[in-house]
């Protein structure tokens, strides 16, 4: 991308290029949703979580991001939806670079993104609508339409009819799937899910990672960040391992580990998880 | 979008109404005191208005004037144009007022003898008068050798306004005490309500509010704080003043001259919209600090 092209995006707020679904330009269509170019990033002086990250996922990608504790895969989200900032190379959305998107263009960067964390992130005092709807308030959709949307977002997660009860007193199963819902319910190109069966018994985990399958089919990419390997060898997905700031493309099929140890052997670079 | 954030701000204010409430009481207490400020200035303005231009002057008149004297004076006054009414008030008949006027008829003062009291003009003059012209006259009556002293009430006019303008400048400052405690009352509640809707405003960011969202909720939170209190400050002063008016009237209306009169409507609307506008540039400030995502 040339300097004048950099200029430009400059100028111009985030307008999404591409949406999941029958929503997108052709001009999209053809290029990588996101590609990592180069990108550091550390908090501390001295101490990078990542280092020269390069990463490039195709539109409708359904991808694992792995890797021990610490070794960046929250980061690498954060970076995503502008909570943090790179320090250096570039992460383009779109074709658009997210490091360069002026302070008033992140919230429409974040409507073309839906995340999904740990902790869910439901505000407990609100309903299960409210909290789902809230997505759609923000993009000024008309009540009626907005109601019609959130019902269809509840059923796709299996919460139909409980738009009326609070969030504080779901399980937490359920919570998740009313956060899955909300980051799905604007149509968004991109989900992010960070460790997000962290607080999940493995059947829950299942029941969830299933909900993200099902969104990546409706053709939204999926970047599913989990330390959890038993997910990761029931489903043979794309993996992308970060080790040591570096993101490395894992074949599918390569086990990660044997049943017996935690012999990493058998991994291309030995990357320990 | 404004229907969504006063639904927003009133959900936020019922979740969380005593912290609201606690503000709104500390509001109403500080538009007390400036609102029970300004009902004494326009109180006293209104007094003060009265006394300016209630037209009265007496005329002293010494013993040694003759009946003849009287009439050629009183004569003479009703000539002037802006003269109305001439009334004659012998010494007995004065004597006769004062001790109408006396409460304490034992006093020592309702002792005196009618000699005490010297015959007086009264004159009652337009409203439209100057004060040049009602000096000029009042030079022109005291080289007269009858009359004694000319009283015009001019002094008292003036000790009034001087009071008038010690109010006015004691309710601007402490209109400025009153803005002050509403813009940190305001802005601290904001600012805790602000903390304990963390995960809320986490949550909007999150899924694309831009700033004028997140805070718009807010924004109209400390603006109904300051009209409420505002509001609640002139429905309490509104009943001080009844239960005050309705125990004091006679006594007072004899008093100053005037009855006593609750704020204008205009000053009670200036009141409520400035306890408004304070509360929604206190939140504003209060908000500088947003959470960052």
């Amino acid at each position: 991308m040339s300097q004048m092209d950099d200029d430009e995006n400059m100028s111009k707020p985030f307008r999404p290029l591409l949406r999941a679904g029958t929503r997108y330009s052709r001009d999209a269509a053809d290029r990588p949703i996101l590609m990592f170019e180069d990108v550091y990033k550390s908090y501390r002086p001295g101490v990078p979580v990542l280092r020269g990250t390069n990463l490039i996922i195709e539109r409708g990608e359904f991808v694992f991001i792995t890797g021990p504790s610490g070794s960046g895969k929250s980061t690498l989200l954060r970076l995503l939806y502008r909570a943090d900032m790179v320090d250096q190379g570039r992460i383009l959305f779109l074709g658009r670079d997210i490091a360069r998107l002026r302070d008033d263009s992140v919230p429409f960067l974040r409507r073309n993104i839906g995340v999904v964390f740990q902790d869910f992130k439901l505000v407990t005092s609100w309903s299960v609508f409210e909290n789902v709807a809230i997505t759609l308030e923000v993009l000024g959709l008309p009540s009626r339409l907005i109601r019609s949307r959130v019902g269809e977002a509840l059923e796709r997660v299996g919460l139909t009819g409980r738009g009326g009860d609070p969030a504080g007193v779901l399980s937490g199963g359920e919570q998740q799937r009313v956060a899955v819902a909300r980051a799905i319910v604007g149509e968004p190109a991109l989900v992010l899910a960070d460790e997000p069966t962290g607080n999940l018994d493995p059947q829950l985990a299942l029941d969830i990672l299933g909900l993200f399958e099902e969104i990546n089919e409706a053709g939204t990419t999926v970047l599913f960040a989990t330390h959890d390997r038993s997910l990761l060898d029931i489903r043979a997905r794309r993996l992308i391992v970060l080790d040591e700031g570096k993101a490395m493309d894992v074949p599918t099929g390569i086990a990660l580990h044997d049943d017996d140890d935690d012999d990493d052997d058998e991994l291309p670079s030995g990357l320990p998880l | 979008m404004f229907e969504g954030a006063t639904r927003r701000a009133r959900r936020g204010m019922l979740r969380e109404w005593r912290l609201h409430a606690l503000s709104v009481f500390s509001l109403m207490v500080a538009f007390v005191c400036l609102g029970a400020a300004l009902l004494v200035v326009t109180n006293l303005r209104a007094i003060e208005d009265r006394w300016a231009h209630a037209g009265r002057a007496s005329i002293y008149l010494k013993d040694s004037a003759t009946q003849e004297d009287v009439e050629s004076l009183k004569s003479a006054l009703s000539k002037l144009p802006f003269v109305t009414q001439v009334r004659y008030v012998s010494a007995g008949q004065a004597r006769l007022e004062f001790g109408s006027q006396e409460v304490n008829k034992k006093s020592e003062l309702a002792a005196l003898p009618p000699e005490a009291f010297p015959a007086s003009i009264e004159i009652e003059v337009v409203s439209t008068v100057t004060d040049d012209e009602l000096a000029d006259t009042v030079t022109k009556l005291q080289k007269i050798p009858s009359v004694e002293d000319v009283e015009t009430y001019q002094a008292w006019t003036d000790r009034l306004s001087r009071l008038v303008k010690g109010g006015v400048a004691a309710s601007a400052l402490l209109a400025l005490v009153v803005f002050a405690s509403v813009l940190a009352v305001v802005g601290s509640t904001i600012r805790l309500a602000l903390q304990r809707r963390k995960t809320e405003v986490e949550v909007l960011k999150l899924v694309g509010a831009t700033d004028r969202f997140v805070k718009g909720p807010f924004l109209i939170e400390g603006s109904a704080q300051g009209a409420m209190g505002a509001t609640g400050a002139v429905a309490l002063l509104g009943a001080l003043f009844l239960i005050v008016r309705g125990r004091l009237d006679a006594e007072l209306a004899q008093l100053i001259g005037i009855e006593p009169t609750f704020l204008p409507w205009h000053m009670v609307l200036a009141l409520v919209a400035t306890g408004a506008l304070l509360g929604m540039s206190a939140a504003f400030m209060g908000l500088r600090k947003l959470v960052t995502v």
